[in-house]
């Protein structure tokens, strides 16, 4: 991205299907088959101009082996290129950005699904663990939340209430959001009381639900002539910190900082002031304070101040993450939420916003993280 | 047009099971002699990509989670790629579009499988749709028996030609230090070696290994400043069919047709068999090798069987098929495709030893993975 001589990449389309708890009543294939279609409509492309398809999504969740083989004719990939990046679907999004700014292709379909209902996302998470040490002990997704929140809590002086600001803000976002099922936020009175893994309560955590996205990428030659506005993208970073959660930094992730700077210096941005919307993903309220850091738009500790009003309104208009946790395909709707909203395609968009970020993670404790910066034209 | 070369590769000594390592210090091992090969240290690495069979084979989930500690990349980029069998390609070529794309200049890809530690059959049958699939499909043998007997009416893929690709590779990997199985075998052997799913038999089957391999990619000036002697990747692509078998061919892999074909073009190869010294392909099962020999154009439709009989692939013949001894040398199947690739490498830069095809400058690589329907195809070459 960083050299003048690459193909600019541009997000042509994008579509998401609704997001929530158990779609009992539709298989992958129909999540994935709405989101593909959905993503091409209204670019003037259809199946045949697409060059490949690279997906995310989980053999552990889907209970398959080579779970894209499964899926492969929903996607739209038969007869050609495909891979699976078995991470978030930002990180299949990136793979494709760097496909098509070789010059190597010029339509490139990223797709990422999950369907966590239908087994217990638990297993999935406490998979994650090494066998020998930390499995055994019986970490998961909430308990390596909590962990984190005691260390960051009383790092920045703060009280778990606190948390409520952040928590409240996303479900309000999610609650306006017609992509998402957010009743349990309105209906079950239990859900924010219950403890789950202290400091932490149920609306401190990631809810995770059902769901797919899509989203066609273009090479410049392709986006301009197309008639939609193109959201080009600007900056690419990612970065992985260590597995062992107690050799972690336990109240910062340097990993999504790594991840931020690299995004910046490709998008030629001094800092995360530079964009008027951004997206991001989190397991936990702490989670996303945590992000929100690394990201440089709060000091250490601070980032709860940004929920007074949101970061000046730029801040998950779609309600994050938190309330509906697509896993391997969270940071992917990030993206989509973004480009939607600098495309003028979005009824939540900051007033003229052009400049957008989005933030995906993954692994035990947000071990992996990944940062894709955008832009509309003037 | 950037041009990316192989700059470096590393394996494991391969065996059944790899006891005093785990699947980090396995990885581990095939990187730290792949950084050797390249006078490189991990400091000196942009970008890592790990690629490893289905998770359910050894029973870890996103296991690059796990050995991002032992190869030495916290804050890196480090993705997986997971593709079946022929995962070790898929990932070379992710790392191949991230230089090209401007992301990374020197790419680590790290392919390895541990497949003693999980069941391997039985994930392999998770691959069928659970509702009308699963309950017949058992493991892979099943549908790799059904194409071959299909083959067999049809293009004469005989039990004895199949056997000769077991003799040969068998043969060959006698010549390879890395290699698990070394054990010289007969067509009669073969041939009355037990029917585990006919006409699949015993000695049709490679064996199941704990294995890795490690090659580091770079471009141009950065490869040349690295080493003075890259293997040049002059083309490579990995296409896939849909899962619905009606719409398939069972005679001809129309994704390896397709990868081929645009292979071929990017690296100015219109007579396989004549342009390529030397071939290294992924034979999951003998008659595997067989078909590939017709799908990548070494010979007609119908004509592998004449092929093998004629001696042509055998190491002194004019395009030695596998002289590493393939999968049956050793087969941990998440590494296999990167160590064909790392093994066509080897070939052009004259660094394949006692199995080294004389003046090797054109290779041939082929893997794939899934439900055979995944086939990838890259040629590697001494110039550019």
């Amino acid at each position: 991205m960083s050299s003048s001589t690459r193909n600019r990449v541009a997000v042509v389309g994008s579509a998401q299907t609704v997001l929530r708890p158990a779609w009992s009543d539709r298989q992958h294939v129909d999540l994935i088959s709405e989101a593909v279609a959905g993503a091409l409509l209204g670019t003037g492309l259809r199946m045949e101009d697409v060059d490949f398809v690279i997906d995310s999504g989980s053999d552990f969740l889907d209970g398959r082996s080579i779970s894209n083989c499964g899926f492969l004719g929903a996607m739209g990939a038969h007869h050609k290129e495909e891979s699976r990046v078995e991470e978030d679907g930002l990180w299949a999004a990136l793979y494709a950005a760097t496909k098509i700014a070789s010059g190597s292709a010029r339509v490139g379909l990223v797709i990422a699904y999950s369907k966590s209902s239908e087994s217990d996302p638990r297993n999935f998470w406490m998979s994650l663990a090494e066998p020998f040490t930390q499995r055994p002990v019986g970490l998961d997704q909430n308990s390596v939340a909590g962990l984190y929140a005691q260390r960051y809590l009383a790092a920045a002086g703060l009280q778990a209430s606190a948390l409520d600001a952040v928590s409240r803000y996303s479900w309000a976002g999610a609650t306006s959001n017609p992509m998402v099922d957010a009743d349990i936020a309105t209906v079950d009175p239990g859900f924010w009381t219950t403890p789950i893994a202290t400091p932490l309560r149920q609306a401190d955590l990631a809810r995770p639900v059902d769901g797919a996205v899509a989203m066609v990428l273009a090479s410049e030659t392709v986006a301009r002539p197309m008639g939609v506005q193109p959201v080009w993208i600007t900056g690419l970073g990612t970065a992985m910190d260590q597995h062992f959660i107690a050799g972690r930094d336990a109240t910062s992730f340097p990993a999504a900082a790594a991840a931020a700077k690299q995004a910046y210096r490709n998008a030629g941005v001094s800092g995360a002031s530079d964009f008027d919307t951004i997206e991001v993903s989190a397991e936990s309220t702490v989670g996303e304070l945590m992000v929100l850091e690394a990201l440089g738009l709060a000091d250490q500790g601070k980032a709860i101040n940004l929920y007074a009003d949101g970061a000046g309104g730029r801040l998950n208009r779609s309600g994050g993450a938190l309330p509906a946790n697509v896993v391997m395909a969270s940071g992917l709707l990030r993206m989509h939420e973004v480009a939607t909203q600098l495309s003028g395609r979005s009824d939540h968009a900051p007033e003229g916003a052009r400049r957008g970020l989005a933030h995906g993670t993954g692994g035990l404790g947000m071990q992996n993280h990944c940062v894709i910066t955008m832009e509309a034209d003037s | 047009m950037t041009n990316i070369a192989i700059v470096g590769t590393g394996q494991t000594v391969h065996s059944r099971r790899r006891t005093d390592v785990s699947q980090a210090g396995l990885a581990r091992e095939a990187v730290v002699e792949a950084l050797a090969d390249a006078g490189l240290t991990m400091d000196d690495i942009d970008s890592v990509v790990i690629a490893s069979g289905p998770a359910m084979f050894a029973s870890v989930n996103q296991p690059e989670k796990w050995l991002v500690d032992s190869l030495g990349a916290r804050y890196k980029p480090v993705v997986r790629i997971t593709s079946g069998g022929g995962t070790g390609l898929a990932g070379a070529l992710a790392a191949m579009n991230q230089i090209k794309g401007g992301f990374a200049r020197r790419v680590l890809v790290v392919a390895y499988d541990k497949l003693s530690e999980g069941q391997l059959q039985a994930s392999i049958s998770t691959l069928y749709d659970p509702f009308w699939g699963r309950e017949f499909a058992v493991g892979i043998m099943g549908f790799s028996a059904a194409y071959w007997r299909a083959r067999m009416d049809k293009l004469g893929h005989s039990e004895e030609a199949a056997a000769r690709v077991a003799v040969k590779n068998h043969k060959n990997a006698l010549l390879n230090p890395k290699a698990h199985v070394k054990k010289e075998i007969t067509v009669d052997d073969v041939l009355n070696s037990r029917p585990l799913c006919w006409p699949i038999k015993l000695l049709d089957v490679p064996p199941i290994s704990d294995g890795a391999c490690a090659v580091i990619l770079a471009a141009d000036d950065d490869a040349l400043a690295i080493t003075d002697t890259p293997a040049w990747i002059r083309g490579m692509a990995y296409y896939c069919e849909g899962d619905n078998v009606a719409n398939r061919s069972m005679l001809q892999s129309e994704p390896l047709k397709l990868a081929a074909a645009q292979v071929y073009r990017d690296a100015g190869v219109t007579n396989p068999r004549r342009q390529f010294d030397v071939a290294e392909i992924q034979e999951p099962y003998t008659c595997f090798e067989l078909s590939y020999y017709e799908g990548l154009g070494l010979c007609p439709e119908g004509g592998a069987a004449e092929l093998i009989e004629s001696g042509a692939t055998t190491l002194e013949g004019d395009i030695p098929v596998n002289p590493s001894g393939g999968c049956m040398g050793a087969n941990p199947i998440g590494a296999t495709a990167l160590i064909r690739l790392a093994e066509a490498a080897m070939q052009v830069t004259g660094k394949a030893g006692a199995y080294q095809v004389k003046d090797a400058e054109l290779a041939l690589v082929q893997a794939g993975g899934g439900w055979a329907n995944l086939r990838g195809v890259a040629v590697v070459g001494a110039e550019k």
